[in-house]
């Protein structure tokens, strides 16, 4: 009878033990995933902001996929912006002898040249704007609109973030760099080179 | 008698010395009790509730290490350390050949010596602290740096992201880490490491190559980058016999390079291989040293201490990326604050097909790779 007491008692404290014991984390969460969507569901904010890093770099506002964030503006990085300061005839005219010959220096290596020539993005008769494939005016502050037309998987992700690079900041407002600002986008393919870094020590103590 | 005596005292000159039962040896047996002398007993707690009475404030500096209980061993070990830098002040201080300059310096050693842990620190002691390092440097080099302990913000739960389809294996990411972080540039001691892998070989870290130097991308070859993944149950933390590494509200797992004693369990308890060890000291050239600094981050490490990346705490608490995310000119890194429901970390979450290293062990790293 006393063993059996003993026994029960003995079952009881360890019971307690466990109790306390498994309960090292006052969270009811399962995995940081399941934490992360907890502890979100209150969010406040934070107090700092993007907009001290960013500092001058001029910026406008766009909303794509319903998501809206900052972009850097491009007409006044452009430096011969406006192009109509040179064309200032419809492009058909302009393409004579008799004119200087300009963009020597451009060379289209961008998909090949069945799908595309220069007037798949530029306007021969406007050229302070680009054009959409079916020939509506996009304007160069907006020219991820003209890549989304044939990157889509890469405008969706842009869009949320996972493709391009977010500048200086994780804060809010959020401001991304847009395809232009990484791409050039008559050459955009990103090219090999050489590592920035060899590690020669490294070398040495793996002999 | 009871072990209820918390403090470490000499007892020299004491009239108690033989009545009190408290030998300080640490053990909680054995000969060094006599349980039989309760007369005395009830005088020498009276007279250490009087001690205690002035003893009620914040322990800080000198009292966080000597008033514990400890052995007579580790009390003499603390002592001898302790003393070699004291004889140096007191020989300064007391020199009247000395100047001003020198027995400031030997003012700040002293109080660096025994100062506490910093995770045990209120803001106050945290200001102190990186107040003295500054002048510290100050008197040392002439130069001024520009050191901060900024707390973990609410709200803030920082995570990564890596694409491992964008990676091109450039090592941009490298250079900004040792530039901005202050790393040893003789021992190329590296937070970061990008492995080379073969397609159609899984990841596989042992036949990758993390120091490769060729044209990248190599034909055939994808980019992986690994560093400290600042697990949400991180075991190199659980494993620290002094508590020198610890996780911060907003998830980063940082070091007190001042409390840590090489020991380098946490290096052996890191299924990621996530932290460096200072086998010698670290050397940066003046012109080269990062001013801008943490107390946990890139503040200038000695020799024989851990560290390993912080996510450049010294800049994302200010609000800014890390310098691997700015550094790298493939928008292959993403970094952001998990709890924003808004942000571009929790969109790549919710919207790529994300994996972590060793997911089984249950280390919970806030550091996801994804593919395009």
């Amino acid at each position: 009878m006393n063993k059996q007491m003993n026994l029960n008692i003995g079952i009881l404290v360890i019971l307690i033990f466990c109790g306390f014991s498994c309960k090292h984390h006052e969270e009811d969460y399962h995995s940081i995933i399941d934490k992360i969507e907890n502890d979100s569901k209150n969010y406040h904010g934070v107090s700092v902001s993007s907009e001290t890093f960013i500092g001058d770099l001029k910026t406008l506002e766009v909303t794509e996929n319903g998501i809206t964030f900052l972009i850097p503006d491009r007409k006044s990085e452009i430096i011969s912006y406006a192009c109509t300061e040179c064309h200032t005839s419809p492009l058909k005219n302009m393409n004579d002898k008799n004119f200087k010959k300009a963009h020597w220096d451009i060379e289209i290596n961008h998909a090949n040249t069945t799908v595309m020539n220069c007037v798949t993005c530029h306007n021969g008769d406007n050229m302070d704007v680009l054009q959409s494939l079916t020939g509506v005016q996009i304007d160069f502050n907006a020219s991820h609109q003209l890549c989304s037309q044939c990157h889509q998987k890469q405008y969706n992700d842009w869009t949320g973030g996972a493709h391009g690079k977010i500048i200086e900041s994780w804060a809010t407002p959020r401001a991304s760099m847009t395809c232009v600002n990484c791409h050039n986008p008559h050459d955009p393919s990103f090219k090999s080179k050489w590592p920035a870094r060899y590690n020669t020590q490294k070398i040495d103590e793996r002999k | 008698m009871e072990n209820n005596k918390k403090w470490f005292s000499l007892n020299l000159n004491n009239k108690n010395r033989s009545t009190d039962q408290s030998c300080q040896c640490g053990s909680g047996h054995g000969g060094c009790h006599d349980k039989k002398n309760t007369a005395q007993k009830d005088d020498t707690i009276a007279a250490q509730q009087d001690i205690g009475k002035s003893n009620d404030i914040r322990k800080d500096g000198f009292d966080q290490v000597f008033d514990v209980k400890m052995s007579r061993r580790s009390a003499f070990k603390k002592l001898t350390a302790s003393l070699l830098i004291g004889a140096g002040a007191v020989n300064t201080s007391c020199n009247v050949l000395a100047d001003d300059d020198s027995k400031e310096k030997s003012q700040i050693d002293w109080e660096e010596q025994f100062k506490g842990n910093y995770k045990l620190m209120d803001d106050d002691e945290k200001k102190a602290t990186v107040d003295r390092l500054v002048r510290s440097y100050q008197l040392r080099t002439g130069k001024t740096i520009n050191m901060t302990s900024e707390n973990a913000a609410d709200d803030v739960l920082f995570g990564y992201a890596f694409n491992i389809s964008k990676c091109q294996g450039y090592m941009d990411c490298v250079n900004a880490c040792v530039e901005e972080n202050n790393q040893d540039r003789t021992s190329q001691m590296q937070y970061i490491r990008i492995h080379e892998m073969e397609d159609g070989k899984g990841f596989n870290f042992n036949e990758s190559d993390d120091n490769y130097y060729h044209e990248v991308p190599a034909k055939g070859h994808f980019y992986m980058g690994t560093q400290c993944f600042h697990c949400d149950n991180p075991p190199c933390v659980d494993v620290c016999p002094v508590q020198a590494t610890w996780r911060e509200d907003d998830g980063l797992v940082v070091i007190d390079y001042d409390w840590c004693v090489g020991c380098r369990y946490c290096m052996a308890a890191c299924p990621y291989d996530g932290r460096r060890f200072n086998w010698s000291k670290p050397e940066v050239p003046e012109n080269e040293i990062n001013k801008n600094q943490h107390y946990l981050g890139n503040r200038l490490r000695k020799k024989g201490v851990m560290e390993k990346c912080t996510f450049c705490v010294q800049r994302s608490r200010k609000g800014k990326n890390p310098a691997c995310v700015e550094a790298c000119p493939t928008g292959a890194r993403i970094f952001g604050n998990l709890l924003d429901p808004n942000s571009t970390i929790r969109w790549v979450l919710e919207n790529k097909k994300v994996f972590r290293l060793k997911e089984d062990l249950g280390t919970e790293p806030k550091f996801w790779y994804f593919m395009d």
